[in-house]
C-alpha cells in the first residue's frame, strides 16, 4: 500500500480532533451536532494515547503482511488488492476476537452494537470522494499526514543526511577546537 | 454435480457451507438451520445490554453472501433424520416434510446449555442464553428484577453478568470452584475476582447454589445456607454437545461426548463430517481428541470439512485455542493450555509467572500488565499463556500468540520479551514490515516512550 497515515508525535497536542472527527465520520449522520445524540455513540477508530510526554493519535496501521488478515478463520478481515486498507466485513465476523489478540497495536475493538469487530477503515468512503481521512483533516498541528511511502521515505533519507552532516560538522568543530 | 448438505447456519456450518463453494463453485450447497436468520452468537450480551434489540442487530451470512458463493439456505428448518444408506436428510420446514439427497453432509448443530442438577432449576425465571430465544427471557425478566444471580465460570457467563450489571441488576456470581477454571491458573482467578468485586459483582464462591426457591418462579436461591432473594437465576455453565442428530444416525461420540472425528473432520459414517461445538477437535501439539467449543476452532474446522466436502482431502494437525476478553474494565487473554487442560490431554505442564524482570536504568520497565502466566512441557517449551492487563494487553498477547503457536523455547522467549530494547527493535522491525510510519524520534527517545508508558500502564 503507497498511502499510510504518518504520525509525528512530536507535533501532537492530543486535542483529540482526530477521534471526535474519526467518531463522526463513522457515525450514522455524519454530522457532529447529530452524531452526538446517535445511540449507540459512535465510535471512535483513532485514539490518542498518553505516552509520557507525548500523545500518540494511533490507528490501524493497515499492515502489508496483516496478521488480522492471517489469524481470521472467516476471511472478514481483508483488503480488496494491494493497496487498498485494512477492511472489516461484518456480515462474516463471528465474534472470536482473535484478531485483537494478535494486533500488536490494539487498535481492533469490539464494536458495541452487534459486538462485530470495528477498525479504522482509512476513510475508505471519503478517500474515494478525493477527501483524506477524517483524523488527517481534523489534526489543526500536522501530526497526522496522510503521505505516500515513496515521499516519506525520501523526506526521511533527506533528513537522515542532515543529520549526518550535522554530525559530521560537529566532530569536525570538535577535533578543532582540540 | 455434488450435493452437499450442511446441518446447522452458524459459525461452524456457514463456513463449511463456504469453503466447500470455493472448493467446488458447481456443488450444489445447502444449508439447512433451526436459526430464523443467522446471527453472531457472541452479540447476545449486547442483547441483554439493550444495544440490540434483536437476532437482526447481529445478523451475519447475509443473503449477499451466501448468494455471492451460490449457497441455498433454508430457515427455519429443522434437520429430523440422516440416513447414511441412502443418504437423505429429513426436514420439517414449515409444517411440511421434505427430503434432500446428499453425496457429502456436514453436522454443525452446536450446543445446548448445560445445566446442572440443582433443585428448583426448572423454575419460570432460570434461564440460559447460547441462543436469542433463550435470551429475549433473560430480557423480560430483567426488565422487573432488581437483583439477578448468574451461575457459570466461563467468559461468556462473565460477559452475561456485566451485560446485566450494565443494566442496573445488582449481580450475583456463583461459581463452585474458581472463575475461568478451565481457562487461567488459580492465582490469575483470584485477582479477577478482586477485581470484579471491586468493580460491584458480588461473589458467591466455594460451592454451587443448593437451590432455587419460590413458588413457579424463582423467589430466591440459597447458598452456602444462605437464601438470597431474585427473580432472575442465568445458567451460564457451559455448553454441552448437541449430538441428538448424530447418535440417531449411529454416528460414534468421542469420551467427551461430542462427535468423535478423523483429522480430516470426518465422523464414523463415511461422507458425513461433523464441526463446532456438536464435535471433538484435535489439539494442538499433541494431536489428542478434545471439546474445545469456541467459534474460532468452529470456524476453522468448519473450512476443512467443507473443502472436503467438495473432493479435497484436507487433514489438521490441530487447532490452538485462543481467547480475548474484555470484562469489567480487564483485558484477559488465554492461549493453548492451562494446568487444567493440559490434564485433559495428559500433558505435563510446569507454570511459570510472567514478571515482569527487575532491571536497572534505561532498561528499567515497570509493570505493564496485571499478571501472566506461561506454561512449558517438559522440555521447557511454551505450551500455553495468559495474561490480564487493564489496557495495552494486545501489545503482548501477539508475542504470546507466536511463542505457543511456534512451540517456543521458555528461555529464548523471555529474553525477547523482557528487553526493552528488543520491544523497541521488534517494533521498528514490525513497523518496517508493516508500513507503519512513525517518524522517527531516535532510539533514546523512544526507549524512554517505552519507560514512561508502561509506567503509566500500572498508575
Ligand atoms: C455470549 C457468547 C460469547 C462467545 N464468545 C466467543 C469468543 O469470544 N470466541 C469464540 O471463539 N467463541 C465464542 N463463543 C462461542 C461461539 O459462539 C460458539 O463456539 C459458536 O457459535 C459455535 O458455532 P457452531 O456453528 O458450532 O454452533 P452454534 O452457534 O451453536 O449453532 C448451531 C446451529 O445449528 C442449528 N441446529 C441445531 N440443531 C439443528 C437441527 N436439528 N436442525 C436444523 N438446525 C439445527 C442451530 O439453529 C444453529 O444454527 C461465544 C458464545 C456466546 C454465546
Amino acid at each position: 500500500m503507497d498511502k499510510a497515515i504518518m504520525i509525528n508525535i512530536e507535533k501532537c497536542l492530543a486535542c483529540k480532533s482526530c477521534e471526535i472527527a474519526c467518531a463522526v465520520a463513522h457515525s450514522k449522520s455524519g454530522v457532529l451536532e447529530e452524531a452526538v445524540e446517535e445511540l449507540p455513540r459512535p465510535q471512535r477508530m483513532v485514539t490518542v494515547e498518553a505516552a509520557g510526554e507525548f500523545g500518540v493519535p494511533l490507528q490501524c496501521r493497515h499492515c502489508e503482511a496483516a496478521p488480522c488478515i492471517e489469524i481470521c478463520p472467516t476471511g472478514a478481515i481483508q483488503r480488496f488488492d494491494e493497496q487498498a486498507p485494512v477492511v472489516v466485513d461484518a456480515d462474516l465476523c463471528i465474534g472470536c476476537k482473535l484478531c485483537m489478540l494478535i494486533c500488536p497495536f490494539g487498535v481492533l475493538q469490539i464494536g458495541p452494537e452487534g459486538r462485530a469487530i470495528i477498525k479504522c477503515d482509512m476513510c475508505l468512503e471519503r478517500m474515494g470522494k478525493g477527501q483524506e481521512p477524517a483524523c488527517v483533516e481534523a489534526c489543526p498541528t500536522g501530526a497526522l499526514k496522510l503521505i505516500s511511502l515513496k515521499e516519506a521515505t525520501k523526506s526521511k533519507r533527506r533528513e537522515a543526511s542532515k543529520q549526518l552532516v550535522k554530525e559530521v560538522e560537529q566532530k569536525k568543530s570538535k577535533s578543532e577546537e582540540k | 454435480m455434488r450435493k452437499i448438505v450442511i446441518i446447522g447456519g452458524s459459525a461452524a456450518g456457514m463456513m463449511a457451507a463456504i469453503a466447500a463453494a470455493e472448493q467446488d463453485p458447481d456443488a450444489e450447497v445447502t444449508v439447512v438451520t433451526r436459526d430464523r436468520l443467522p446471527y453472531r452468537r457472541p452479540a447476545i450480551p449486547a442483547l441483554i445490554a439493550g444495544y440490540i434489540t434483536g437476532p437482526a442487530g447481529a445478523k451475519i451470512f447475509s443473503p449477499e453472501t451466501l448468494g455471492r458463493y451460490n449457497i441455498e439456505l433454508i430457515c427455519p428448518a429443522e434437520v429430523t433424520n440422516i440416513e447414511p444408506k441412502s443418504k437423505v436428510i429429513s426436514i420439517l420446514s414449515n409444517g411440511k416434510e421434505e427430503k434432500l439427497a446428499y453425496d457429502a453432509a456436514v453436522i454443525a448443530t452446536g450446543g445446548h446449555p448445560l445445566i446442572p442438577e440443582i433443585p428448583g432449576a426448572d423454575k419460570k425465571g432460570v434461564c440460559t442464553f447460547t441462543t436469542y430465544e433463550a435470551a429475549a427471557e433473560i430480557v423480560e425478566t430483567a426488565k422487573t428484577a432488581s437483583c439477578a444471580v448468574v451461575v457459570g465460570a466461563g467468559f461468556i457467563a462473565l460477559e452475561i453478568a456485566e451485560a446485566l450489571m450494565y443494566k442496573g441488576l445488582d449481580v450475583y456470581f456463583n461459581v463452585r470452584s474458581r472463575i475461568l477454571r478451565k481457562l487461567v491458573e488459580p492465582e490469575v482467578s483470584e485477582f479477577l475476582i478482586h477485581k470484579f468485586e471491586q468493580q460491584g459483582l458480588r461473589m458467591l464462591t466455594g460451592e454451587a447454589i443448593s437451590e432455587v426457591g419460590g413458588k413457579s418462579s424463582v423467589e430466591y436461591v440459597v447458598h452456602k445456607g444462605n437464601k438470597i432473594a431474585t427473580n432472575l437465576v442465568v445458567m451460564g455453565t457451559g455448553v454441552k454437545p448437541n449430538v441428538a442428530l448424530a447418535e440417531k444416525c449411529s454416528i460414534e461420540l468421542g469420551p467427551s461426548g461430542a462427535v468423535k472425528l478423523d483429522n480430516r473432520m470426518q465422523t464414523s459414517v463415511v461422507g458425513i463430517y461433523a464441526v463446532g461445538d456438536c464435535a471433538e477437535s484435535p489439539d494442538l501439539g499433541t494431536g489428542r481428541f478434545v471439546y474445545s467449543p469456541v467459534g474460532s476452532i468452529g470456524a476453522s474446522a468448519g473450512k476443512i470439512a467443507g473443502r472436503n466436502t467438495a473432493g479435497a482431502n484436507q487433514e489438521t494437525a490441530g487447532f490452538l485455542r485462543a481467547q480475548a476478553d474484555q470484562i469489567l474494565g480487564m483485558q484477559i487473554f488465554s492461549i493453548g493450555h492451562s494446568t487444567t487442560s493440559a490434564k485433559e490431554v495428559s500433558l505435563k505442564v510446569n507454570v511459570h509467572d510472567l514478571s515482569p524482570p527487575e532491571s536497572t536504568g534505561k532498561e528499567r520497565i515497570t509493570k505493564p500488565f496485571e499478571v501472566a502466566k506461561l506454561l512449558t512441557d517438559d522440555n521447557d517449551k511454551i505450551v500455553g499463556a495468559q495474561l490480564v492487563a487493564k489496557k495495552y494487553g494486545a501489545q503482548f498477547a501477539w508475542q504470546l500468540y507466536g511463542a505457543v503457536l511456534a512451540r517456543e523455547n521458555r528461555e529464548e522467549f523471555l529474553e525477547r520479551f523482557n528487553s526493552p530494547r528488543m520491544k523497541v527493535a521488534e517494533a521498528l522491525v514490525h513497523a518496517i514490515k508493516s508500513t507503519v510510519v512513525v517518524e522517527s524520534v531516535g532510539e533514546d527517545k523512544a526507549l524512554a516512550l517505552a519507560d514512561t508508558a508502561s509506567q503509566e500502564n500500572t498508575n
